[in-house]
């Protein structure tokens, strides 16, 4: 009786998260190979989507800038370990890269919302924003590698002086990234479920009725925007070290394009839409780049275009729409 | 001296360049609203078409106004079938055209391949003016830029279509009941800008090699000289802007390297927008 209750008190939409996140915990179990090397990787695509809903969904920010922040902390972890220390490198530069990500767009967010700048002119500034990573990433060679990137080990996780956890493997890689995958999401949930989130929906919405109701709208959009590139360089952070490479490419306009179109399928609304569409948004372009390497793009285009026009609520909205006809 | 004479010729030649690339944009901007992304793509489109059309024998300025016209075609169907219904959301269009711009960059590469393509120039050589040689196409498109722009100034204000225009921009609810037809306008005005980006994705397309990504390193630049001039300032702004940016671009590659120019050009537009979020030259 008890139990029915609770399971009654889920949302929807936390009985998907549910779903999705017991399904990726239990595949290693049933397969094996290339899905188990390459799944991580998706998952911080989906983390990175994750980081753009929060704005674009809950406080109707677009940015054009999320590729920069992952970028920043993918070259980040690279540097760090290829400059060694004293203490565990992994933390460090998983931390560091988060940081700075985060203080990056600290500096950007509180810049341009402050002067509440036009949300059109901010869209154009995270614009410039990629462009400049992007550049600085090619051009600082000493630092960065250059057009060739930069090799990144796999990390090894110690705890105390005596227990080590190599990443080296794709097990342990992929539950690792799994539970930094879940971590963050339940305390992104958490956070957008909170009063900050619920002002945050309220400035999407109506912004003049917020600043109205004495509320400092450009601290919580500076805010959100900061979490949301802590959240892109943490993503990027474990990217460098799973994927072992970075180059200025992760810092490209089409990346950070690439971002919204996956928020966009998978339902701007919705952070579990989000991690979904970036999940199976990204595995759809690496399958349609094999079977047909000249239309995948194309075919990701207009699959765009059909769900701004048709389908607002992408994926989420579409799967919510359905449950209801059928379930209740 | 001399030096000074070459430094100012250089500049107004890459301000007005500049300005071709930015002025369809401006005017799609400035007029009705709508951030054209798609813009970097229609000037893309612009070369490509002119590239074609001096493939198969069409003499260079004919392939570059088929082209712009091509382009505006295809920017009213646009706009016909989807940007119209949007107007009145700012991030919707963004992303349609957006969205345009990745779908018309897949097409290019489909259609024209990936590989650069160089379009022939039709006026090579130099101007010598004894000290200084002054590139004769370059030249020639600068001036046709200062001939486009003054003419679309000519038309703004001293026509009846510039008037009505004027009227819409100012009031729209009392210019259609006036009898202007709006949609039609907004439509009008569209296509020129798309055209006006085709041309000049033609016209510079001798200066550049030809790539399906050759109009992303305008599409910046063109919203921050549109910017840093001042919306709606369509034809001193988009000078005004252009010779900031421009201008500080060439300065700033004499002391280091392009790529660092590129960075700070990109930083002191950051810094004008946030600054003089209406532009640095226009009044309020």
């Amino acid at each position: 009786m008890a139990n029915s209750k609770i399971i009654k008190n889920i949302t929807g939409e936390n009985k998907a998260a549910l779903i999705i996140f017991i399904l990726m915990g239990l595949l290693p179990i049933f397969v094996s190979g290339y899905i188990i090397f390459i799944l991580p990787q998706y998952m911080l695509f989906g983390l990175l989507a994750v980081s753009l809903c929060i704005l674009w969904g809950y406080s109707g920010i677009i940015s054009f800038g999320q590729a920069a922040f992952f970028a920043i902390g993918a070259y980040t972890m690279g540097i760090v370990i290829r400059e060694g220390g004293a203490i565990n490198t992994a933390y460090i530069g998983i931390v560091c890269g988060a940081l700075l990500s985060g203080i990056v767009a600290l500096i950007v967010g509180y810049f341009l919302f402050s002067v509440k700048v036009r949300s059109t002119y901010f869209v154009l500034a995270t614009l410039a924003l990629s462009i400049i990573v992007e550049q600085l990433a090619k051009s600082q060679k000493d630092i960065t590698g250059g057009w060739n990137g930069l090799f990144v080990d796999r990390i090894t996780l110690t705890v105390g002086p005596f227990i080590e956890f190599s990443l080296f493997n794709d097990i342990p890689m992929y539950y690792f990234v799994f539970f930094i995958t879940l971590l963050s999401f339940i305390l992104i949930k958490w956070l957008m479920a909170s009063k900050f989130g619920k002002i945050l929906i309220g400035i999407r919405e109506n912004e003049d009725r917020i600043s109205a109701l004495g509320y400092d709208t450009s601290f919580y959009k500076t805010m959100i925007f900061a979490i949301s590139g802590l959240l892109a360089g943490l993503a990027g952070t474990i990217y460098g070290t799973h994927a072992g490479f970075v180059d200025p490419s992760l810092a490209r306009v089409l990346f950070s394009t690439e971002v919204i179109v996956w928020v966009a399928i998978g339902g701007r609304n919705s952070l579990i839409g989000s991690l979904a569409g970036g999940i199976l948004v990204a595995s759809l372009s690496n399958y349609l780049n094999s079977v047909t390497p000249e239309y995948w793009q194309l075919i990701i285009g207009v699959i765009f275009i059909v769900v701004i026009i048709l389908f607002r609520g992408g994926l989420a909205g579409g799967v919510e729409k359905t449950y209801e006809k059928f379930f209740r | 001296m001399e030096i000074a004479v070459s430094v100012i010729i250089d500049t107004a030649l890459i301000t007005l360049t500049l300005a071709l690339a930015a002025f369809g944009l401006a005017i799609i901007y400035g007029l009705i609203g709508v951030i054209n992304m798609g813009h970097g793509a229609m000037l893309t489109l612009g070369a490509y078409f002119t590239w074609a059309g001096m493939g198969i024998g069409i003499p260079f300025v004919l392939s570059v106004i088929l082209g712009g016209l091509i382009v505006g075609f295809i920017g009213m169907i646009l706009e016909h079938l989807i940007i119209r219904h949007y107007y009145d959301n700012p991030f919707d269009t963004l992303l349609l055209t957006w969205a345009f711009f990745l779908v018309t960059t897949e097409l290019i590469k489909i259609f024209f391949g990936s590989d650069f393509r160089t379009v022939t120039n039709p006026f090579p050589g130099f101007i010598d003016i004894g000290f200084y040689k002054i590139p004769t196409y370059r030249t020639a498109i600068s001036i046709l830029t200062a001939i486009f722009i003054s003419f679309t100034g000519f038309v703004f204000f001293k026509t009846t279509t510039g008037i009505k225009i004027r009227a819409m921009i100012q009031n729209q609810e009392v210019a259609s009941l006036l009898g202007l037809n709006i949609s039609l306008t907004y439509k009008l005005v569209f296509s020129f800008g798309c055209f006006m980006a085709g041309l000049a994705g033609g016209l510079v397309a001798p200066m550049v090699s030809v790539s399906p990504y050759m109009g992303d390193m305008y599409l910046v630049r063109s919203f921050f000289v549109v910017i840093v001039g001042g919306i709606g300032q369509i034809l001193s702004g988009t000078i005004a802007g252009s010779f900031v940016i421009g201008g500080l671009e060439t300065i700033v590659a004499l002391f280091s390297d392009q790529v660092i120019a590129q960075v700070a050009v990109f930083l002191v537009a950051i810094i004008i927008l946030r600054v003089r979020p209406q532009g640095i030259f226009s009044g309020k």
